[in-house]
């Protein structure tokens, strides 16, 4: 376990240390900061518009970390021949990978934190009453980047960092649409699409089951167990996904 | 005990769009003894930065043994007694000279914080990089990387070092002040496994030798004896009727022969000298004769 977090200390130490980090705070941060101008802009939904618009922000700058940078968390050590060294120690390849995963995960949860704040001061200062709902809404927010930051570490295990965003960012937006694909399955006649769409919904990760964004906004009521569930299945997924890419790198020759 | 025994190495890697296969090392064995420094040459493709890292673990034999101090698993209590410098060292840019050594540090050694402290600032002391401990790394000259890179690889004190090109990219005061270092680490009962293709510093450094030539180690052995195995000439100058002559003669029965006929033929000898061959002539020599 120390050797693992000695790696997240690391990983995350190299994310903070690199500027790509702070253009998307700061793109995050204007996302935040026009919600307050485009709330202006409405009489009676001035709250839930800044609300969205600042969900809308936190939620794309943790799904551009997970997959942009975790694209390139193993591939860019491989590249630069740093996996070299880090190797030769007493590392296992599963603890080099855990570390990098949990590096990547501390950064992403200090995204939230931090854009989360600056959310707070909005909702302060709009007089909107703050619950467990919002709180929720990023949990939601985090459960999903942990997903999509196993799917791009296993794709970045066998190819190349623009196809591993390429495949990531497609697989971000089935997992959206596999309640629509489920909708529309439900009212097809056509047998081989039904079929083609039961296999993708039970063989890709429902992003949806994440999406609890609307509950600030609309003030809806949440069960502990769905909560729970979706929790469970967000960690079954990036289990699923570190596994895999600890079997292609367990036997792979690195030089 | 052998800090390192390797048997029968075999590697294949297989590239290009319609794979090929290509046998880099084709049975490769040697054994390494504690406290040595053991340089390990080969022309570009021979297989040297295969074998190492099949040693390291980062590149899997297709067959073959590696014993590790009278153990066959690379196990990470093995892994914690070995240190390596890989060739072109590329590290983390964005740590400070401290920083990069406390990162290594920690994930090698189970020493308390103030005593790897120690550790570290003593060796950046020996490798004289002291005044950088608080730069990052991208600003390091080549040199300096190669320095920091030997003291990253010696941060756990370890029983045995694979250093890659160590000297390559160092000016003539960085590589003696490295081969002091290099000496210093053997005498401290360490084994130093050292590739390099200046071969000069490495017959200046090493009094053990293990030569591979495509794939095939062609020597296992002392530096002196590969340098004898060379056969190198004697010269010997003799006067003539008042004409001052050279001749020379291949060392051992021959040179005998030589000698008993000048002084039959009542020449005054002047001088016996033995050509001395470089290591570099005797490696040419070798990689010539496994050609042909």
């Amino acid at each position: 376990m120390k050797v693992i977090s000695i790696i997240a200390y690391n990983t995350f130490r190299e994310i903070i240390r690199d500027r790509v980090l702070y253009g998307l705070v700061v793109f995050a941060l204007l996302l935040i900061g026009m919600s307050l101008a485009l709330g202006q802009l409405s009489f009676q939904e001035q709250s839930r518009i800044s609300a969205n618009f600042g969900l809308t922000g936190i939620h794309l700058s943790s799904i551009v970390l997970a997959i942009f940078v975790g694209s390139t968390l193993v591939t860019k050590e491989i590249d630069k021949k740093t996996i070299l060294t880090l190797l030769a120690r007493p590392i296992t390849r599963v603890q080099f990978l855990l570390g990098k995963a949990f590096g990547l995960s501390g950064i992403i949860i200090c995204v939230i934190v931090s854009l989360s704040i600056v959310m707070l001061f909005i909702f302060l200062n709009l007089n909107m009453a703050i619950d467990y709902r919002f709180f929720v809404a990023l949990f939601g927010i985090f459960l999903e980047a942990l997903v999509l930051l196993g799917v791009s570490l296993a794709f970045s295990s066998f190819s190349r960092p623009i196809l591993v965003v390429s495949y990531s960012v497609g697989l971000f937006l089935i997992g959206h649409w596999l309640e629509s694909l489920k909708f529309f399955a439900e009212k097809s006649e056509n047998i081989s699409f039904i079929y083609f769409s039961k296999i993708i919904s039970n063989t890709l990760p429902n992003l949806e089951v994440f999406n609890w964004r609307s509950l600030p906004i609309y003030e809806e009521s949440i069960a502990f167990s769905e909560v729970f569930n979706a929790t469970l299945y967000s960690f079954t997924w990036f289990a699923i996904f570190l596994t895999i890419t600890t079997i292609v790198l367990r036997r792979k020759d690195f030089g | 005990m052998e800090i390192l025994n390797v048997k029968n190495l075999r590697k294949t890697y297989v590239k290009g769009f319609i794979p090929k296969k290509q046998l880099v090392l084709k049975g490769v064995s040697f054994s390494l003894q504690p406290g040595t420094i053991t340089g390990f040459l080969g022309g570009n493709g021979a297989g040297k930065t295969t074998t190492m890292k099949c040693l390291l673990g980062l590149a899997f034999p297709d067959s073959g043994e590696v014993e590790y101090f009278g153990q066959k698993e690379l196990t990470s209590q093995i892994k914690a007694k070995i240190g390596f410098l890989p060739e072109r060292p590329y590290f983390y840019e964005y740590l400070t000279g401290m920083e990069f050594l406390k990162f290594y540090g920690q994930i090698s050694t189970k020493l308390k914080k103030h005593d790897l402290n120690q550790r570290i600032l003593s060796l950046l002391e020996r490798v004289d990089l002291i005044h950088a401990k608080d730069k990052a790394l991208r600003d390091y000259s080549k040199g300096m990387l190669q320095k920091i890179g030997l003291a990253q690889a010696l941060v756990h004190r370890p029983e045995f070092v694979i250093l890659d090109e160590p000297m390559a990219g160092l000016d003539p005061d960085g590589r003696y002040y490295l081969s002091e270092l290099i000496k210093e680490t053997a005498s401290e009962g360490t084994a130093v496994f050292l590739s390099s293709h200046l071969l000069h510093d490495v017959e200046q450094l090493c009094e053990h030798l293990v030569v591979l030539t495509g794939g095939n180690v062609v020597y296992e052995g002392l530096t002196q004896k590969f340098l004898e195995s060379m056969n190198p000439s004697i010269d010997i100058s003799y006067v003539d009727s008042g004409v001052g002559k050279t001749c020379s003669v291949p060392k051992g029965e021959a040179l005998q022969l030589k000698i008993r006929e000048l002084l039959k033929s009542n020449f005054d000898i002047m001088e016996i000298k033995e050509n001395k061959i470089s290591l570099e002539e005797a490696f040419v020599n070798t990689a010539l004769r496994k050609d042909s």
